[in-house]
């Protein structure tokens, strides 16, 4: 079972990579669990990284420590919502 | 229309719209990057507002667009001061309208109203700086070389009271919201002319609430 408020998260954090990224309705749509991000997605370059993640924060009020920014969160869609939604949720 | 204004340190360019009778916009664009993915879209705006009968102007602000100022010798008070000459410069009753980091900018200037879309702290600011800062190699700020007292001075930066507008997916308090996407973010400079549209009309409509 999903706690509450992570289909919330997960709907924030697409939203986030499809503007911050320039994303179409469709590719942001289509991103699952495994779909891989960093090293993958030509547009996430890693200053586009910086806008990502401050852009998470803003819309989910929280704020990511540089120390905890690694390749892992990164890999994939699902490593990212996990990642925010247990900043988020607690 | 490309203007000049005279500041303390020397003279920038100011692009100027619409009439040239009533009460004029003074805009004041993000500082650094977000400027060049916010010009198309600001310039849209100010257009949009010429055609409501609304007249504006777009100074360059020392270390910014044009300037020959380093970006190394910006300070708040510089920009602050810069941005006061230039609504002084244009001699009609003046209003702020602000984006992002741009709205630290009207604080020194006499103006008859503030206009703020989804606002930028000076610290929220300087962090954003220091993460593109190890993004790269550490030296600089995405290419930009900032001193140490400025970014001591954007700690204590702080936004004025105004109208506030934020975008849907902005969660802080606001005095209205619209659909969009954060243009400031892209790494391309996009635009969006429907926003630009809808925030003209905003604009338009709390400027003539002011003039009463």
């Amino acid at each position: 079972m999903q706690p509450d408020g992570s289909l919330e998260v997960e709907n924030t954090v697409r939203a986030v990579l499809r503007d911050v990224l320039g994303l179409s309705e469709e590719r942001a749509a289509a991103f699952r669990e495994d779909t891989p991000l960093f090293g993958a997605l030509p547009e996430l370059d890693s200053l586009a990284v910086a806008g990502v993640l401050t852009e998470i924060e803003d819309r989910l009020g929280i704020l990511i420590e540089d120390d905890e920014v690694d390749g892992e969160m990164l890999e994939s869609f699902g490593a990212l919502t996990r990642f925010a939604a247990a900043k988020a949720l607690g | 229309m490309i203007e000049s204004y005279d500041w303390a340190g020397g003279r920038e360019a100011m692009l100027r719209f619409g009439p040239d009778t009533g009460p004029v916009i003074i805009a004041a664009l993000p500082l650094f990057e977000e400027a060049n993915r916010t010009r198309a879209f600001v310039v849209t705006i100010l257009r949009a507002l010429a055609e409501r009968g609304i007249a504006s102007a777009l100074p360059d602000l020392p270390g910014q667009g044009e300037s020959l100022v380093p970006t190394d010798r910006i300070a708040v008070a510089n920009l602050r001061n810069a941005f006061a000459d230039a609504a002084r410069a244009t001699a009609r009753r003046a209003y702020s309208v602000g984006i992002r980091s741009g709205t630290l900018l009207d604080t020194s200037a006499i103006l008859a109203g503030r206009w703020h879309f989804a606002p930028q702290t000076g610290p929220e600011l300087l962090r954003e700086l220091n993460r593109v800062r190890q993004t790269g190699d550490g030296s600089d700020f995405a290419g930009n070389s900032l001193s140490p007292a400025f970014l001591a001075e954007l700690d204590n930066a702080g936004v004025e009271a105004a109208r506030t507008i934020r975008l849907d997916s902005d969660p802080k308090d606001a005095d209205a919201r619209f659909t969009g996407a954060p243009l400031w973010r892209r790494a391309e400079p996009d635009n969006d002319p429907a926003l630009a549209a809808l925030l003209a009309d905003d604009i338009t409509a709390w400027v003539r609430a002011c003039e009463g």
